[in-house]
């Protein structure tokens, strides 16, 4: 192989953190969130993948996956529809003994045999609620070079006691790191509630295949359910885990909050141009028009995919494809989703409106800067 | 496995009157309507149609065009029999030609076409801007008993004389073929587009290769020889938005009709005639606090912070604070500096315009010309840029050119 390989193969948990976000997740997972204009979730971490060379992406899927589907097709756009490799979804295995798996190891059981008759020596597996332009490649030299048996990336980071209570709330699990001075893991613990500076884990490791196969057969055989917690808590005494400090931008979902601020933050500059270089990150095409401002139409920092119209006023605002704000219409400090249509003289404030939301003529909705105001998909208020 | 009809199409022409533009890449190729190339149009009318095969003509710098078609995938033209396929000329085992003419250009791919074995062809031109159901003109074609059709448009009479021109029967049989007459018949000009029943296409195009004295063009012989034999013609009346771009004015012109579908009936926000384009790739536009944007078109990638009014900006636009863009089309890539004022122009792709540098005018009474600055080019600070300038090399700050 040429320089261009890394000799790994990718999975993705697009479900993962699912219950952190209720509302968005309702008719579709993690992964195919819709976020920053035109992308969903999944598009970084795939991406990032395809940039580093990796042309082999599995996704094991678990529920409520249409979307996610219908978004990848044969995974064209990310340049994965490939004769070796490519892109492969897999969703839940009905007719084994398994149900619906809950943890990583369940699921990386159902993919036991791909694993086998795979040839990549490497394996990345990451989440899909983290934004963020990795470069796996690195990781894996990393990997390469230390001798580990596991890396793990993490970020150095104050933890937002607010998100932490979140999680905690819907019983999302969440890790920190103790690495010593050699990079090493020597600790690591589930939902810390200290305060200052931690080593947060992004939940994405690189480990090698043949090593992942044996861990998750022994782990599926003991009963074991969650990789963190089962497979590198257990063993951190035993096994070489290595950290991987990442220190790019990163935007993680971690509420609806969370959803609102990490793309609020994209309307810096710095942000944006930190989250999108330097590889590229792909998406499905839409084909729409350039976004088409109306005489009349009053604009001041927003960011807006293609295919709106806009005739009325847009302040500090993020515009997914095909969003119309008709005349008169005031629109601040919104999130509004792919085709999200505000009519006449409506004025909106702090919204997070989902797919095909329609505000219509005159209406007033309001949130507030600590509780921005979801509105669910196809609603017409 | 025959298929119906099957598209050709001709993108070969220079496209000399559109100057800077067309100096690195052929006309089908250049920039449209923020996020588009020329040959979309005909591309993605065909795919709307129905039409799955199609062959592009190219001869003049073909590199651009050959890297946009690509396998054809963003027109949903890669397909497993049929799609889109690039067609220049290519030597021969007994010598090789360039294209010669329209009709010599078909002429050497009839191989080509007889792969599908189509009942009719439809010869379209890479330099129209149009939106047109080439499935309805086929249903004409085959209502009338045709053998060949031509779509026309009306025109006014005093303009008549500059197009070719079809005098037609109650019927829409065409009985005489003017090509710009001083005393038109008829104001029914010629819109470049024709189906032929492929029998009888190919029989004329071997004919016609065979003499010596022809210019191996559709207009000037092939037309006039189905004319002389009586054959089944007819008209099929074309009523819709339709541009012929091959000027600096009417390419300009086109571009702000796009600002207003609601009067120049070109709409590209028709979700029922999708027009197709390959992606940038880039992320959302951004508006900046401070800019004022109003009645344009923008798309993904640019950065506004400036003023923008009454124009069109291509992929990943840079406007710069205290920048005045107005009447202007700014294409792919270009920068304008803080502080620049460009007016009533068409800009290349990835030109930078300096600070405070002017390019072109608002109109005037006496005054009308659209300023055109060709790709690559580098506009110093200060410098000046008439109104009439065609600017295909760098030009220095505080530099004027007219």
């Amino acid at each position: 192989m040429v320089n261009s390989n890394v000799e790994a193969l990718g999975i993705i948990f697009p479900n993962s953190h699912d219950s952190l976000v209720p509302e968005l997740v309702g008719e579709r997972l993690m992964a195919s969130i819709p976020f920053a204009g035109r992308y969903r979730m999944i598009d970084f971490v795939l991406s990032s993948m395809v940039n580093s060379g990796i042309g082999n992406v599995s996704i094991v899927v678990r529920k409520n996956y249409h979307s996610l589907m219908d978004h990848l097709g044969s995974g064209r756009e990310w340049d994965l529809t490939r004769k070796n490799g490519g892109l492969n979804i897999f969703p839940p295995y009905a007719e084994k003994s398994i149900k619906v798996y809950n943890g990583r190891i369940e699921a990386l059981v159902t993919v036991l045999d791909f694993l086998r008759s795979q040839k990549e020596k490497y394996v990345v597996m990451s989440d899909a609620d983290i934004a963020g332009n990795f470069d796996f490649r690195a990781m894996i030299e990393a990997h390469r070079k230390s001798g580990a048996d596991i890396t793990a990336a993490y970020t150095q980071e104050e933890l937002p006691a607010a998100a932490m209570a979140a999680r905690e709330e819907s019983q999302d699990l969440y890790y920190t790191f103790t690495v010593n001075d050699d990079g090493r893991i020597t600790g690591m613990e589930i939902n810390s509630k200290e305060s200052g500076l931690t080593n947060f884990g992004l939940n994405i490791y690189v480990v090698e295949r043949e090593f992942l196969i044996q861990q998750i057969s022994y782990a599926y055989t003991h009963g074991y359910v969650n990789f963190e917690r089962d497979i590198l808590l257990r063993q951190l005494d035993k096994l070489n885990v290595q950290g991987f400090r990442y220190d790019g931008y990163i935007a993680q979902i971690t509420g609806l909050k969370g959803y609102f601020d990490e793309n609020m933050r994209l309307l810096d500059d710095e942000n944006l141009n930190a989250l999108f270089s330097p590889s590229p990150i792909y998406t499905k095409i839409r084909d729409d028009n350039p976004t088409r401002y109306i005489t009349g139409a009053k604009v001041e920092n927003i960011m807006a995919a293609d295919g709106c119209v806009i005739e009325g006023e847009v302040e500090n605002s993020v515009l997914f494809r095909g969003v119309k704000v008709a005349k008169g219409a005031k629109v601040k400090n919104c999130v509004l989703m792919q085709d999200t249509v505000i009519e006449a003289g409506a004025n909106v404030e702090y919204l997070v409106t989902d797919k095909n939301v329609v505000i219509t003529e005159g209406k007033e909705v309001k949130g507030t800067d600590t509780f921005p105001v979801y509105v669910a998909k196809y609603q017409v208020i | 496995m025959a298929k119906e009809m099957i598209a050709m199409l001709l993108a070969g022409g220079q496209g000399s009157r559109l100057y800077a533009l067309t100096q690195k890449l052929a006309k089908p190729a250049v920039p449209f309507g923020g996020k588009y190339r020329i040959i979309d149009f005909p591309l993605s009318n065909c795919v709307n149609s129905g039409i799955d095969t199609v062959g592009i003509l190219t001869q003049y710098q073909p590199m651009v065009l050959n890297e946009y078609i690509g396998n054809g995938q963003p027109w949903d033209l890669d397909r497993l029999h049929g799609g889109v396929h690039v067609l220049p000329p290519y030597q021969k085992a007994s010598g090789s030609d360039w294209y010669k003419g329209t009709a010599n250009a078909i002429y050497q791919n009839i191989p080509f076409i007889e792969r599908y074995n189509p009942q009719y062809v439809i010869i379209l031109s890479g330099d129209q801007i149009c939106k047109q159901d080439y499935s309805d003109f086929l249903r004409f074609h085959k209502e009338k008993g045709a053998e060949f059709s031509v779509a026309v448009m009306e025109v006014p009479w005093d303009e008549a004389s500059r197009f070719g021109l079809m005098v037609t029967d109650e019927n829409d049989k065409i009985t005489e073929f003017q090509e710009k007459p001083k005393n038109p018949k008829s104001n029914l000009a010629s819109m470049g587009i024709y189906i032929f029943n492929w029998d009888i296409l190919k029989k004329y195009l071997v004919e016609d290769e065979a003499d010596p004295e022809s210019e191996n063009d559709f207009g000037n012989n092939i037309i006039p020889n189905l004319l002389r034999d009586g054959r089944n013609m007819y008209a099929y009346h074309f009523n819709g938005y339709w541009k012929d771009v091959g000027t600096i004015s009417s390419l300009w012109e086109a571009n702000m009709e796009v600002l207003d579908p609601e009067h120049s009936g070109i709409n590209l926000f028709d979700e029922n005639w999708k027009i197709y384009s390959r992606n940038s790739g880039m992320t959302g536009h951004r508006i900046k606090k401070g800019a004022v944007v109003e009645n344009s078109m923008i798309t993904d990638g640019c950065v506004v912070s400036g003023t923008v009014k009454h124009s069109i900006l291509f992929a990943g636009v840079q406007v710069e604070p205290g920048a005045v863009v107005e009447d202007a089309v700014v294409m792919g890539g270009t920068v304008i500096k803080a502080g620049a004022v460009v007016q009533h122009c068409i800009v290349a792709e990835n030109v930078v315009i300096g600070e405070n540098a002017v390019v072109g005018a608002m109109p005037t009474e006496d005054e009308k010309g659209v300023a055109t600055i060709g790709s690559d080019v580098y506009i110093g600070d200060n410098a000046k840029i008439g109104p009439n300038a065609m600017v295909s090399n760098n030009v220095k700050g505080g530099e004027e050119q007219w």
